[in-house]
């Protein structure tokens, strides 16, 4: 029998398809053109303790299939998105996953207090910001660090926790079964490759922040093995990431083992790409009969 | 909101690099003058669309102008498309120019940044222009026959003296102010000429000076974050977003030097 619902982690999602943090802000710009409530969940804009300004302009460059940018987790801080956003956020339906940041683990421990009494969902903990000094990065690269972040996470919330991974590590499977060991509910990836991008006639790197995270379609071949990888070295469920633009890009990340996707870049090449990747995905199943689910790590590798 | 599928109807070479694009708008849209258009590029290795301020549009035809210069990739692509091109864009972006309070305009901009103001006719019909051009030399003046025909005044400096005032436009401009009085000023253009804007107007003069920002952006539509300025709101520094909250800013909020 057809199907596109998901269960995961305890929660029912409507469909595999959520969008990635960074991409989609609180989901209101958006929803001016199409009732998000049609998406299976919204990961928000990574929320940090404090409001955070973020990096000096220019943050955006483009690169072949790609982008690359430096925002810097600029965000109102967590005290304003639970009272202005939060609220409204639920009543579209989607389910919300909280993007949270910190740059020691005091933060991290606050801010999951902070939202662990709310109606948000489930904890997406970024580890890995590539674009703040302080953006967790020391926390998302070795396992050791991956693993006491997560623990202290956990030791502070009853919803689910799922860690961010980056794909700036020596061992990207070390660091989900670093998850694992943290207690830890799943793990998302990839977050943005480290990259630049140069201009040669003025001889300056076009970010202001010189470095910044490559994201698009040009990273889906990285993605999809790192999904793979972690899928056959760690037993932990996975949300898979990395220049999702349509249905199919979705099948192929869940043959690798994800069971849920995120769409990021591809939100701002087309404001409909979240939505038309659920609706696709709607007829795939129907005019298929198949169950979603049953394409889950079910890659054929000979 | 709506993502519009548009049609081009004409793209010229109106001066050196610098071209001119009139598309049918399928649907009703609502535009005016500062606000901007986000355009798909044909399908490809360009993940992101292309920022361009509304330089004109004709509600009978249904169409917008917009006026660019190619200087990558994008800007190249663009270039080299045919009539009856068919790409997608998101229409009447950003906040734009609110001038409903005032008569008397003084416009100033220079290079690109006269793109903004031939729509600011069709948005504000009884406004009384007064319209300060600056170009680097002859061959990059565009817009002077329809802008002077609709403008109460029009003065055209350029940097090397090859057309009009020889100088700044903000120099011709600081000379004319006082007779003229305007009720406020407008500008768009390149960031060292609205230095020069604040610092001959903002302090010496009350009105209102309003500036429209250029900013690398990703989504357009304020979700992503990308095309920040710095603005002062309640006295305090803020990202505001060029896409959402501007690009038209109060030129004494904005901190230039970012």
């Amino acid at each position: 029998m057809s199907n596109l619902k998901v269960n995961f982690l305890g929660k029912t999602f409507s469909n595999p398809v959520l969008t990635a943090s960074g991409t989609f802000g609180f989901g209101r710009e958006f929803n001016e053109f199409y009732d998000i409530g049609v998406l299976g969940g919204v990961c928000t804009k990574g929320l940090t303790i404090k409001k955070r300004l973020g990096n000096k302009s220019p943050r955006i460059a483009e690169t072949s299939s790609g982008i690359i940018n430096s925002v810097g987790l600029q965000n109102p801080g967590v005290e304003a998105f639970i009272k202005n956003d939060l609220d409204w956020l639920k009543s579209t339906g989607t389910c919300v996953v909280a993007n949270i940041a910190g740059s020691t683990l005091e933060d991290y421990i606050a801010i999951t207090e902070r939202l662990d009494s709310t109606s948000v969902d489930m904890l997406e903990v970024n580890i890995s910001c590539p674009n703040v000094k302080e953006g967790g990065m020391a926390f998302g690269v070795e396992p050791k660090n991956v693993e006491n972040v997560t623990r202290a996470i956990r030791e502070h919330t009853s919803k689910p926790v799922i860690m961010k991974l980056s794909p700036n590590v020596a061992n990207i499977v070390d660091n989900a079964k670093a998850v694992e060991f943290g207690g830890g509910d799943a793990v998302s990836l990839i977050n943005t490759l480290g990259g630049m991008a140069v201009n040669w006639k003025t001889r300056r790197p076009i970010l202001n922040n010189v470095f910044g995270g490559l994201s698009g379609e040009c990273v889906k071949p990285v993605a999809l093995k790192m999904v793979w990888q972690v899928h056959n070295g760690c037993s932990l469920p996975i949300i898979g990431i990395g220049g999702i633009t349509k249905y199919t890009d979705v099948l192929e990340f869940m043959l690798c083992g994800a069971s849920l996707v995120e769409v990021g870049t591809a939100n701002f090449t087309d404001p409909y790409a979240s939505y038309n990747i659920v609706k696709d995905l709607e007829k795939f199943v129907a005019e298929n009969d198949v169950d979603i689910n049953d394409y889950v790590g079910k890659l054929i590798v000979d | 909101m709506k993502d519009y599928n548009i049609k081009i109807v004409d793209n010229k070479k109106i001066a050196n690099k610098i071209f001119m694009m009139e598309f049918e708008v399928f649907g009703e849209f609502s535009v005016k003058v500062g606000q901007f258009v986000n355009i798909s590029l044909p399908e490809g290795k360009h993940l992101l669309r292309r920022p361009f301020c509304v330089a004109n549009f004709d509600k009978e035809k249904n169409t917008i102008t917009i006026i660019y210069q190619v200087v990558g990739e994008g800007t190249e692509i663009l270039s080299k498309l045919e009539k009856g091109t068919e790409l997608k864009a998101l229409v009447g972006l950003g906040n734009g120019f609110d001038l409903t309070k005032y008569k008397k305009v003084m416009i100033i901009a220079g290079g690109m940044g006269v793109a903004v103001f031939p729509s600011i006719f069709k948005s504000y019909p009884n406004i009384e222009a007064y319209t300060f051009f600056g170009f680097n030399s002859k061959e990059q003046v565009i817009m002077e026959d329809y802008m002077r025909e609709n403008s109460k005044e029009m003065y055209i400096a350029t940097a090397d003296g090859s057309y009009g005032y020889k100088g700044f436009v903000t120099d011709i401009a600081k000379a004319e102010i006082d007779r003229i009085n305007p009720d406020v000023i407008v500008a768009c253009g390149p960031e060292p000429m609205f230095k020069a804007v604040k610092k001959i107007f903002a302090t010496d003069y009350n009105m209102p000076i309003l500036i429209s920002m250029e900013r690398r952006m990703g989504c357009g539509i304020g979700a992503c974050l990308v095309c920040n300025c710095k603005v002062k709101v309640d006295g305090k520094d803020e990202y505001l977003r060029a896409c959402k909250d501007g690009p038209v800013f109060e030129a004494r909020e904005v901190d230039l030097d970012e």
